[in-house]
């Protein structure tokens, strides 16, 4: 590499078939340097799969792939050299120990003989495994074994790292932890991550942008509330209005929103699907039948509501990218 | 080529053996048959035998011109000492190398397909040949570090069990050492083919570790052979037949290695 590429990741046309199976089918997505991105998609959607293709582990069918530049088929030590890879699976050796294992693996990728004991006591310590160094993985929890897999992700430091449910098997309090790091790492420290979850809330919170796979095809690419406002989800609203007044207001309401309206435990109505002018139009009404209206509250709408829209929509309208 | 690499994976993979009692027991116990118990029996009896030893006079008349001249003037009891010291045990030693790899190649290659940790390493910056010819190694160092250590033991052994009996150093021969550094590293390459091939085919190290080991069936006839007398194996043999097993076992490793790139790796995860 010449010079640092703007962009770490890149996904040009690709398709990858297995005997009969296509499990990537044209997918195209490209990841700036320091970004951290949601690559989100149901069990078999082709994530670990664009994993590999990015790793230079399997070959493109159609189309090409770059990382930090270069094509990871023909410079399959070098991309290597510079990612990090949690698997879906930690793939730790059971006989070894946690500081064994952290040597092996700082051996293999490189890491200077004089900074090794250094670095291994480093990331003992910041996922903290440092009781436990000693002892033979076979014995650990998933948590610890999740922590583990993680340091060696991290182990040469690389400036792009791929994370396959990095906080599946950790507790809350590790998975706020993980999450910070990943934070830290991108902000601080420029990487650049592409982050595999199942947990949309964290994929909400953490990434700049989300990459939805499909049966093997991009159904969006943007930033959460991009693709959020993409998927065109209905507007969900919780009007408050005073106790004398409610029976009116659900009047009024059904007028306005049909059967899109509910009441709810606490007194107030909600408003399903209503556009925003009906909303309008309702609190207007309402202030003119005498309500005292305290609180007109949009529901925020979810990356994981936009998800299942997207995965319930019927296949063709899911082909075209929902923002570019 | 990244040599740091091929040893941390050879280390490794050494470190995983010498901590799995199923593989570890086998290294331990046939060697420590073979070149221990075996030969302590093998010349207390011999020794020991008095006059029913003339029953084995024939068996020496069977042998070949230049071996029997090699194994020096008797009485019978010292020539059947030299030879089933010199010889005959030759012939069990080619079980260490074979074994060796097998055990470790079966590991190293179907175990880690069952442990599922091949995948951590695919990802690493070795090259196809780096991680390949790593996996190669470590059988085949283990192999050759196992035998020279058996070979030593043995040596030491026969020589305290025999020396004076046959008035001079026993088994330091050419033949032991050709079988040492040519045909037993050839045996050992050629398991390390075999369960390569096999390794590709079958879910764990238990059923590679069994099928690998029809691998002794050519060694076992080979002893069987020496025993009824039909063959001894003598440097000039053990020449050819290292030449021969060398080839086939990089026959077999050209025919396995084919697809053996991380793509074919990664299929067997």
């Amino acid at each position: 590499m010449s010079a640092t590429p703007s962009i770490a990741l890149e996904a040009d046309g690709v398709s990858r078939r297995f005997g009969d199976v296509l499990a990537l089918d044209g997918v195209t997505f490209s990841v700036p340097m320091g970004q951290v991105v949601g690559l989100l998609g149901h069990n078999g959607a082709g994530k670990t799969t664009t994993i590999r293709l990015l790793n230079g582990l399997l070959r493109p069918s159609e189309g090409s792939v770059r990382t930090l530049g270069m094509d990871p088929q023909r410079d399959g030590p070098a991309v290597r050299a510079s990612t990090g890879v949690l698997t879906e699976t930690p793939s730790l050796d059971d006989r070894m120990t946690a500081r064994e294992a952290l040597r092996f693996w700082a051996e293999l990728w490189n890491v200077p003989r004089a900074a090794v004991t250094t670095r291994v006591s480093e990331l003992l310590e910041r996922f903290e495994l440092t009781s436990r160094a000693d002892d033979r993985v076979g014995g650990y929890s998933r948590g610890m074994r999740q922590r583990l897999a993680l340091a060696r992700a991290l182990v040469h430091d690389p400036p792009v790292l791929f994370l396959d449910e990095p906080t599946a098997a950790l507790d809350p309090i590790a998975s706020i932890g993980v999450r910070d790091l990943v934070r830290s790492l991108a902000a601080t420290h420029r990487r650049t991550i592409l982050v595999c979850t199942h947990n949309l809330a964290e994929a909400q919170e953490l990434c700049d942008r989300v990459v939805i796979l499909r049966h093997g095809r991009v159904v969006a690419d943007g930033t959460p509330t991009e693709v959020v406002d993409a998927a065109r989800l209905p507007v969900r609203v919780q009007i408050e209005v005073d106790a004398d007044h409610r029976d009116v207001a659900m009047r009024l309401a059904r007028a306005a929103a049909g059967d899109g309206v509910t009441p709810g435990d606490d007194g107030t109505l909600r408003l399903d699907g209503a556009t925003r002018e009906a909303v309008a139009a309702l609190v207007s009404e309402l202030v003119r039948a005498g309500a005292s209206v305290y609180r007109v509250a949009p529901e925020q709408a979810t990356l994981e509501a936009a998800y299942v829209a997207l995965y319930n929509a019927p296949e063709p309208a899911a082909e075209p990218e929902a923002d570019r | 080529m990244n040599w740091r690499a091929i040893f941390a994976i050879v280390r490794r993979d050494l470190i995983l053996v010498a901590r799995a009692r199923a593989v570890l027991v086998p290294l331990i116990v046939v060697p420590a048959l073979f070149f221990v118990v075996f030969p302590v029996l093998a010349v207390l009896a011999v020794r020991a035998g008095g006059d029913m030893l003339a029953e084995l006079e024939p068996l020496l008349e069977m042998l070949p011109a230049q071996v029997v001249a090699s194994l020096g003037p008797g009485p019978l009891e010292r020539q059947l000492v030299v030879y089933l010291l010199e010889y005959q045990f030759a012939t069990f030693f080619l079980i260490v190398p074979l074994m060796v790899c097998a055990v470790i190649a079966a590991d190293s290659f179907a175990g880690e397909k069952e442990r599922k940790t091949l995948e951590g390493l695919l990802y690493t910056p070795t090259s196809d040949h780096e991680l390949i010819g790593a996996k190669l190694l470590a059988p085949w160092l283990a192999a050759l570090a196992l035998s020279v250590g058996s070979y030593v033991v043995y040596a030491v052994l026969a020589n305290a069990l025999a020396a004076d009996l046959v008035g001079r150093p026993v088994v330091l021969t050419p033949l032991w050492l050709l079988v040492i550094g040519w045909l037993g590293p050839a045996t050992g390459a050629l398991a390390i083919s075999v369960l390569v091939v096999v390794s590709a085919k079958v879910r764990g190290f238990q059923e590679a570790y069994q099928l690998g080991g029809a691998l002794v069936l050519p060694v076992v006839a080979l002893i069987v052979g020496q025993l009824a007398g039909l063959l001894v194996l003598d440097a000039l043999l053990a020449l050819v037949l290292g030449a021969l097993v060398w080839a086939l076992a990089a026959a077999v490793l050209l025919l396995a290695s084919r697809g053996m790139d991380r793509e074919g790796l990664l299929r067997q995860v």
